[in-house]
């Protein structure tokens, strides 16, 4: 289902994902997200498919801790596919090519967008669930924590993001086109929150430069 | 029904309604194939067949939406037993009525290179598998359906005609914003699937029937009168639920608009039952189809961009080595980048089409324009002029390009014409015939015509219409024939009107010999889109050009309210001041410096435009190498030094890598054209591996050594390991660098490195991307492990220098 592009990115998380956490960006880097931000929310087109189903008929029973603990105490799941479209993928490329600093921008800008589609799709969906008097969990993703990136061909398949947004796994489990995700929601009769992946499965916590710094990738203000 | 009723378009012809929402009210299970209904459930099946029959549906889609080797993959069956399974299930509730079974397709499932991995030549085994098992089952014809990618449809409509004699019948579902997920217009998808030879054409799925309504009208305007067109929409829009929001009664009503627009089969697609198709047949049998008026028109496409040919259009000449060293050296170094960036810049200018020519001796031609129009393709949205005399490489680069092209070209030879027109017809494109032939440019204007008139016939006699024909009548070059310029304009003025059809030139050929050639090429282009010249091949990126060409449209109603002409100009200042050639620009050059480097300033500050000019400037008097070791690379330097304590932020440093590069630009461009080759500190082969679509890190380190002075060659990504090795053997680089950016690619990154190890290269291996670290990166065999760009760019220097 198509879906409404916010007026504006947020820009300290793109300065984030550029490596430049809480820098307070020059002129010219200024000029640089202006433009890429209005050339992203130009061409964008966010598409999000989701669906409800029982946890008892999907795969998870493999799937690692992680997702396990995420999902405690739940007996539903909601499956989320979401999609930026594969014009922007294009877009990219294109960069790429001529402008690798307004490429770069332009990508973590992307990222971002995607992410706040996916914040107001799910901030939708909350007051709908708790009208039948059901919780959701945070959205959760294969490949995080211990949790295999091949979940994402069942995901998909579940939702039909093939048909329903032009989303489809490759051979290796990656998401096309590039700026896609999908998400786990656990659903209960019962507040819930779910649990992050966290640091302990992640491969990276020896050489993570946010565990450096004393914080973390999924603390917003790090 | 017999299958010529559908081509007569005397009545209405009805196609069946929704069956994967029929199967799961009927019992299919979550996590259930539906693909295997005809196997798991068969009686099910045919039971939602013959209710569809009973409907009254002309044409039945047996279940075979899903049913390829991709989805099949691990449920025990082969595509052959599920096949004919469903077509037999169909086959049973077909008899009772006389109805027509579709082998029905789907997509595939998974997105084609570039936007995924699957290759164009796989997707067409994929179908084509299918579609000789549907044949073999017995199917009427072959439904196309669904499809949101053209690349695919074409892979699939091409297997169809290549694999079986049946009707094709093909179908894309369109977003409310009138294109489809990929972009693609109704038009590009009209053009390229009639001309690739489908029998029908079709909209299903996605949207209910008022939204579709005028998708459905462009489409029928944009298909050729002997092609039918057919909807099948969804019964109306979702509900929150997913179910729908018409009923059959509501359904029908708002069908009925179409029976005025030319639509001749109409059916249902997701939430539709057999009493919606009850109603439709009901509504639609009194009525008879509306007359279908389709506009010709002369256009080209690639799916997102449809350019209709109406009044000047701008071809860009500069993707053609000759005469250009540095596009030769990119063509004979297989490096794709510059190429790609060449079309960029002339999109940016104003080309509305793109010519592409790699014809250079020495390499081979077909192999090198087949990826020369793969890699363009992945970057640009305009329609290429796929510019080649050879019928193996114009028949390699018609089969992969995505839309509809112009082939550049024939002439009035008949072995050329033999040749080539049946490739133009079968893969759908249009033709520049040139006004020669083997007793050469014939010197009048007579002459010219006439062999004009011989091509024009000829296309027509292989089905190529009119409006597909662009006559060439040969730009002499004015130093060697004077008279020569009148005698084109004058030919191109009788092909139009006499023949027809639409005319070309090659603009820039009129002041060859001459100087300030800009003047002549833009006084013959002015005097040329007068006497009706429709093609200007041209270089975009000569402002007076592209200047003449935007006032011409103003002056001729082209462009209306000047809207295009003043969002050029707007913010433009002329200056021209001519300047004798014998005179040094010293002056102007040391001004521009006033006692520092203007170079190193505008790198270290990131500004593209300044360094690209510092650069011009510094080349008239300094080496290239002396330029880059004593200005590029010590700005490079104090930008990475800032960045690794941390004064300098990554945007800054991608700001002054980028400035470097427009530096670069120049400085290649100067050693290319003085023809030594110098400047390389060391070869550099760079890939992100097999399965990995993630490539902005490896760009990064691409531009980052580049700046260096390293000589990269950037395979791109998704790349297979032999092509690594094969890329090591063939330039002797010492240093490869792969990046991979998911956990799932890895394996891959040490499987290339196994392959090299295997091929007794002597070359390091330096690693990057997310996932990776330094004890990873050891397990999996690489020599280093660069945490940035910086560090491989460090590391190039520790090892080459």
């Amino acid at each position: 289902m198509e879906r409404r592009k916010p007026a504006a990115i947020r820009r300290a998380t793109a300065l984030r994902y550029m490596g430049a956490s809480g820098w307070t960006p020059d002129d010219a880097t200024t000029a640089l997200l202006d433009k890429a931000e209005k050339q992203i929310l130009a061409i964008a087109a966010p598409h999000v498919v989701w669906r409800v189903l029982p946890l008892a008929v999907l795969p998870f029973d493999n799937c690692g801790t992680d997702l396990a603990r995420h999902l405690q105490g739940c007996d539903k799941a909601l499956l989320m596919a979401a999609t930026l479209g594969s014009e922007i993928d294009k877009f990219l490329r294109r960069l790429e090519l001529t402008d690798i600093a307004s490429a770069t921008a332009a990508d973590a800008l992307a990222s971002v967008l995607l992410e706040q589609v996916c914040d107001e799709w799910e901030a939708e969906q909350r007051p709908l669930f708790e009208a039948k008097g059901l919780y959701l969990t945070g959205r959760y993703a294969p490949g995080y924590g211990d949790c295999p990136l091949d979940l994402n061909d069942e995901l998909c398949l579940a939702v039909d993001s093939v048909r329903g947004c032009g989303l489809a796994v490759t051979p290796q489990h990656l998401l096309t086109p590039r700026k896609s995700t999908t998400a786990i929601l656990g659903i209960a009769d019962h507040p819930v929150t779910g649990t992050r992946a966290g640091c302990a499965t992640c491969h990276l916590k020896e050489t993570c430069s946010f565990r450096k710094r004393g914080t973390t990738c999924f603390n917003q203000e790090g | 029904m017999q299958i010529r009723e559908v081509f007569d378009r005397k009545r209405f012809v009805f196609l069946d309604g929704g069956m994967g929402t029929q199967l799961q009210t009927r019992g299919l299970q979550p996590g259930q194939k539906p693909e295997l209904a005809a196997l798991e459930m068969p009686d099910v099946l045919t039971a939602i067949h013959t209710d569809y029959a009973n409907a009254g549906a002309d044409i039945l889609l047996a279940n075979t939406f899903g049913a390829n080797a991709k989805k099949l993959a691990g449920c025990g069956h082969t595509v052959e037993d599920v096949v004919t399974a469903s077509i037999a299930c169909a086959r049973k509730a077909a008899d009772t009525t006389g109805a027509l079974v579709a082998l029905d397709i789907g997509p595939l499932g998974e997105l084609l290179v570039p936007a995924g991995t699957l290759s164009f030549e796989d997707a067409y085994a994929e179908f084509a598998q299918v579609i000789r098992a549907g044949t073999a089952a017995g199917a009427d014809l072959v439904f196309l359906e669904t499809m949101t990618d053209l690349y695919e449809l074409k892979a699939a409509i091409l297997a169809a005609k290549e694999n079986c004699t049946l009707p094709i019948f093909t179908s894309m579902s369109f977003e409310s914003r009138g294109r489809t997920f990929t972009g693609c217009t109704v038009e590009s998808y009209a053009v390229t699937a009639a001309g690739l030879g489908a029998d029908a054409v079709g909209i299903n799925c996605s949207l209910g029937p008022k939204e579709i309504l005028p998708f459905a009208q462009r489409l029928c305007r944009s298909v050729p009168t002997g092609v039918p067109v057919f909807v099948k929409p969804n019964a109306g829009l979702p509900n929150p639920d997913g179910s729908y929001n018409l009923d059959p009664d509501g359904f029908a009503a708002e069908m009925k608009e179409y029976a005025a627009i030319g639509v001749s089969m109409v059916g249902g697609c997701c939430g539709t039952t057999p009493a919606f198709i009850a109603k439709l047949h009901e509504t639609f049998s009194p009525l008879a189809p509306a007359g279908k008026i389709p506009i010709r028109r002369s256009c080209l496409c690639t799916p997102v961009r449809f350019v209709e040919v109406n009044g000047i259009t701008v071809v860009g000449e500069r993707i053609n080595p000759t005469g250009k060293k540095r596009l030769q050296q990119a063509l004979r170094d297989g490096d794709s980048a510059y190429p790609c960036t060449q079309a960029v810049a002339q999109a940016e200018a104003g080309a509305q089409v793109l010519d592409v020519n790699a014809g250079l001796p020495g390499i081979d031609e077909a192999a090198t324009l087949e990826q020369l129009v793969k890699d363009l393709q992945a970057v640009t949205d305009l329609p290429l002029q796929l510019d080649s005399s050879n019928p193996e490489a114009l028949s390699r680069a018609l089969r992969i390009y995505n839309g509809k092209p112009i082939v550049n070209s024939v002439n009035g030879e008949t072995e050329t014409l033999e040749k080539i027109l049946p490739l133009c017809k079968k893969y759908g494109a249009a033709v520049v015939g040139l006004a020669l032939d083997k007793g050469g440019i014939p010197p009048t204007v007579e002459g010219r015509v006439a062999i004009a008139r011989r091509i024009v016939d000829a296309a027509h006699a292989a089905g190529i219409p009119d409006e597909d024909i662009y006559i060439d009548c040969l730009c002499l070059t004015a130093s060697a024939q004077q008279e020569g310029a009148t005698q084109t304009l004058q030919a191109l003025a009788r092909c139009k009107k006499e023949l027809g059809v639409r005319t070309v030139l090659g603009v820039s050929n009129i002041s060859f010999g001459l100087p300030c050639r800009g003047y002549l090429n833009t006084t013959f282009l002015t005097m040329a889109m007068s006497a009706g010249l429709d093609l200007a091949i041209m270089n975009p990126n000569t402002p007076e050009m592209m200047a003449a060409v935007r006032a011409y449209r103003v002056l001729t109603c082209q462009d209306p309210q000047s809207t295009d002409y003043v969002a050029a100009y707007a913010d433009v200042q002329i200056q021209t001041t001519q300047t004798s050639k014998s005179a040094a620009t010293v002056a102007e050059v040391s001004a521009a410096a006033p006692g520092g480097d203007a170079l190193f300033e505008a790198v270290r500050r990131g500004l593209k435009a300044e360094a690209r000019a510092a650069a011009d400037a510094a080349l008239t008097m300094r080496e290239p190498l002396d330029v880059v070791n004593t200005s590029l690379i010590p700005a490079l330097d104090a930008v990475g030094d800032g960045f690794e304590k941390g004064t300098v932020f990554l945007p800054q440093l991608l700001q002054a890598a980028t400035a470097a590069q427009a530096a670069f630009e120049a400085i290649k461009a100067k050693i290319a054209a003085s023809g030594q080759a110098q400047g390389s500190k060391g070869k550099i082969v760079i890939a992100t591996v097999k399965g990995d679509v993630h490539d902005i890190g490896k760009n990064i380190v691409r531009v980052i050594l580049e700046n260096y002075g390293y000589d990269v060659l950037d395979l791109g990504r998704d790349v297979d390991p032999e092509r690594v090795v094969e890329a090591v053997r063939q330039t002797g680089a010492k240093l490869v660098g792969l990046s991979a950016l998911m956990t799932t690619t890895v394996p891959n990154m040490q499987a290339t490195i196994e392959a090299l190890h295997a091929a007794n290269l002597d070359c390091k291996v330096m690693v990057g991307g997310a996932v990776l670290t330094p004890d990873y990166a050891r397990d999996i065999g690489a020599d280093y492990y660069c945490k940035d760009a910086k560090a491989s760019a460090d590391l190039a220097k520790q090892l080459l220098g």
